[in-house]
């Protein structure tokens, strides 16, 4: 709503304009989808670091290819439909880094590659480019690669003897206690020195960077602080149930994608609702998802396929907690 | 509503102007099922040009005696028929090809194109008018499912017609053997035909 | 106004006819090679899949319908056991086969399956199968990421489910016919 200053004295002649426009809404004249993207990658700062020292060059390598792809295949795609450049915007670069993220570190570089091209173009640019899009862009392109190259991204995806980083000898946390029943300590969970996508394993760098992202209100804290309420009441009450001492409810909080998926894949701006309720239901769903998805499907971790589940359920959860004006409902309002 | 186009006429609109998929989206299912590789595609087209020749054909001959409420009965009735002879000639001579595209070709009795042509076609022209025109579908039908096929078979399982075309190395696109795969290359085909479309039509001055 | 339906139905009537004498006449005409096509597909496995196996014929043993197979002498040198069950996605068609006193699994080999392509499909390529010659008939088999025990099976890489549906089925069906096999001998 834009009501112009200066002007309430002649409600008739100069009737607020009302322009709608895609998100990401801006409440604050400092706040630009350019400085909000330049908030979430500094954000990934701790992320992408911890990723470096544990993974090394294949941290780098993927980071690099994937922001290359996805800003390249903005531009090229915008060319294409004729359309104004985008890619200033930063988001395209977001996605990218937030892709590459999501890969095993031992990832082939066409999963990379085409997995990147396909989150921007199947994921953002049919749609309609930012703001139109119904699904994460980067959770689109790990979709379309987890199902095209199975072999490449499932658990036995993240494991490779012969590359001279010790970490990826070993099974990912999840996968050791989904297949081997086998528990992780917590201060590994924590710090990041297990296997797993480049850039979950460090619990500790999720949160920093997150709680900046929620302190800046560059994300909502709302839709974090639901998938952790979700997944917190669930996997205690599974503990209270069966209590397993190597896997307790917060070893669930802190192993897999599940904290840099609340932070920073579902917390995206235009794939989540806008209302507060609308934000705390969305968490809630995701978090309840993953949770399922955990314990009674074949896959180990899911907070890719939750994200995209609840992406698709944006807009009606939106629809369904548009908040009530000031003085009630207008339909309700004696004339 | 007259429509005095000759045979020839017919017969070419049904390729590329008239295309059944790429331009009326009709005989979706199939198109999207059966792509998966060449072989099962371009059996399922030369199925459906078998059935649409015969239902076309009778159905025109007897199109003086239709009754306008029967119709579409007489058409399902004829279009079945077809079908059925072409399923177990299948299952009797292409055994392991049947098994492959299982209930799909049952469900070309479901298939819009074959009760479209009928409709619009066959039901007011001469049989001469209704082979052309069935033809000329059949084919572009032919065309749209071997386009779809191409791509899949060859990023899905590296080969074209069960010929290996891309190297040893090669990985394949698990996504273009599934279902999904077909939806993608289908919606990315039909955005390409309709921007060179538009292209065309651009340069024409139009 | 009976008479006005059969009017106007005449057309139906008679193409449903001519139509259906059409059919028939097709179904006559191909049925038995339709038929040849099926018993073929079963019985043709026979002599790869036994070693030395030259022809098979069908056989009840008790309530189980097996498959007996003879080599050129006309000894028997073991049998097949269709087996059906619930995979990852569909119904998975096995036959299983044993040697002649059912004590050993010689071969498997994958009838029908409609599993996920590139991962679950897997349980047809003949490297995963062979994991299952020469694996015992007394004992329950079981997946297992290593498959070092002698009655261990390795699953599919990425395919777990759709390795324990193939490996539950052959279970369940070697028992089901051992337990036949002992009931009919006596």
């Amino acid at each position: 709503m834009n009501n112009a200053p200066g002007k309430e004295n002649t409600p008739l002649a100069q009737a607020p304009t009302l322009s709608v426009g895609p998100s990401p809404h801006m409440v604050s004249r400092d706040l630009s989808t350019r400085r909000m993207m330049a908030d979430v990658i500094i954000a990934l700062l701790p992320v992408i670091v911890v990723s470096f020292y544990i993974f090394r060059w294949f941290a780098i390598y993927h980071l690099l290819l994937a922001v290359i792809t996805c800003v390249s295949v903005e531009a090229l795609s915008m060319r294409l439909l004729r359309r104004p450049p985008t890619i200033q915007d930063g988001s395209a670069v977001v996605t990218g880094l937030i892709f590459a993220l999501s890969l095993p570190g031992t990832a082939p570089w066409y999963v990379n590659l085409i997995g990147a091209a396909a989150g921007i173009f199947l994921g953002k640019v049919v749609f309609g480019g930012l703001g139109q899009n119904i699904f994460n862009p980067a959770m689109v392109g790990r979709a379309f690669v987890m199902i095209a190259f199975p072999a490449a991204m499932g658990a036995s995806g993240y494991v490779s003897q012969s590359t001279g980083v010790d970490i990826l000898t070993s099974a990912t946390p999840l996968t050791a206690l989904k297949q081997m029943g086998q528990g992780t300590s917590l201060m590994h969970l924590l710090m990041g020195d297990t296997n797993g996508s480049l850039g979950e394993t460090s619990a500790l760098a999720c949160l920093v960077g997150g709680f900046y992202l929620c302190a800046r209100g560059t994300a909502s804290w709302r839709i974090p602080a639901g998938v952790l309420l979700a997944v917190t009441i669930i996997s205690s009450a599974a503990y209270l149930i069966h209590p397993t001492p190597h896997w307790t409810p917060l070893h669930h909080l802190s192993a897999g994608a599940l904290l840099l998926g609340a932070f920073f894949i579902a917390t995206d701006p235009v794939t989540s609702p806008v209302t507060r309720k609308g934000r705390w239901t969305f968490g809630i769903g995701i978090g309840t998802l993953v949770m399922l998805i955990r314990y009674l499907s074949g896959y180990p971790e899911g907070v890719m396929f939750s994200v995209l589940l609840m992406n698709s359920a944006a807009p009606l959860v939106d629809r369904l907690t548009v908040p009530l004006p000031l003085g009630g409902s207008p339909g309700k309002r004696k004339p | 509503m007259t429509d005095d186009a000759t045979p020839l006429e017919r017969f070419l609109r049904g390729i590329i102007p008239e295309n059944p998929v790429y331009r009326q989206l009709l005989g979706l299912c199939p198109t999207l099922a059966v792509t998966n590789n060449m072989k099962a595609a371009m059996t399922m087209s030369g199925a459906v040009l078998f059935v649409l020749l015969g239902a076309n054909l009778v159905v025109s001959l007897i199109r003086g005696l239709l009754k306008p409420h029967l119709r579409i009965l007489v058409f399902t009735l004829t279009i079945a028929t077809f079908v059925t002879i072409a399923d177990r000639f299948l299952a009797a001579f292409m055994y392991p090809m049947s098994k492959e595209l299982g209930p799909y070709v049952p469900l070309i009795i479901v298939n819009c194109i074959i009760i479209c042509r009928c409709e619009v076609c066959a039901s007011r022209q001469s049989p001469a008018v209704a082979i052309a025109d069935a033809s000329g579908q059949s084919l572009g039908f032919a065309l749209a499912l071997a386009s779809i096929a191409t791509v899949r078979e060859i990023l899905g399982s590296g080969t074209w017609w069960g010929i290996r075309i891309l190297p040893a190395g090669w990985d394949n696109w698990v996504i273009m053997v599934l279902p999904a795969g077909a939806f993608l290359t289908m919606g990315l085909l039909l955005g390409i035909a309709n921007w060179l479309g538009t292209i065309r039509s651009e340069t024409k001055g139009y | 106004m009976k008479l006005r339906y059969i009017s106007e139905a005449w057309l139906v009537l008679l193409l449903a006819t001519g139509f259906a004498l059409a059919l028939a006449a097709v179904d006559l005409a191909w049925k038995t090679r339709i038929e040849e096509n099926k018993r073929r597909e079963t019985i043709g496995q026979i002599p790869h899949l036994v070693p030395g196996a030259v022809r098979g014929q069908k056989e009840f043993v008790g309530k189980v319908y097996v498959y007996r197979a003879f080599d050129s002498a006309g000894r028997q040198v073991g049998w097949v056991l269709p087996a059906v069950g619930q995979g990852f996605a569909d119904r998975i068609e096995l036959l299983i086969d044993l040697d002649s006193e059912a004590e050993y699994i010689t071969g498997l080999y994958v009838l029908e399956q409609k599993e996920t392509p590139g991962l679950g499909a897997n349980i047809i390529a003949a490297q995963w199968r062979k994991q299952f010659t020469g694996k015992p008939a007394t004992l329950p088999l079981h997946v297992s990421q290593a498959a070092i025990g002698e009655n261990e099976i390795q699953a599919v890489t990425g395919a777990t489910i759709s390795s324990e549906s193939v490996v539950s089925i052959v279970n369940e069906a070697v028992a089901g016919f051992r337990r036949a096999l002992e009931g009919w001998e006596r």
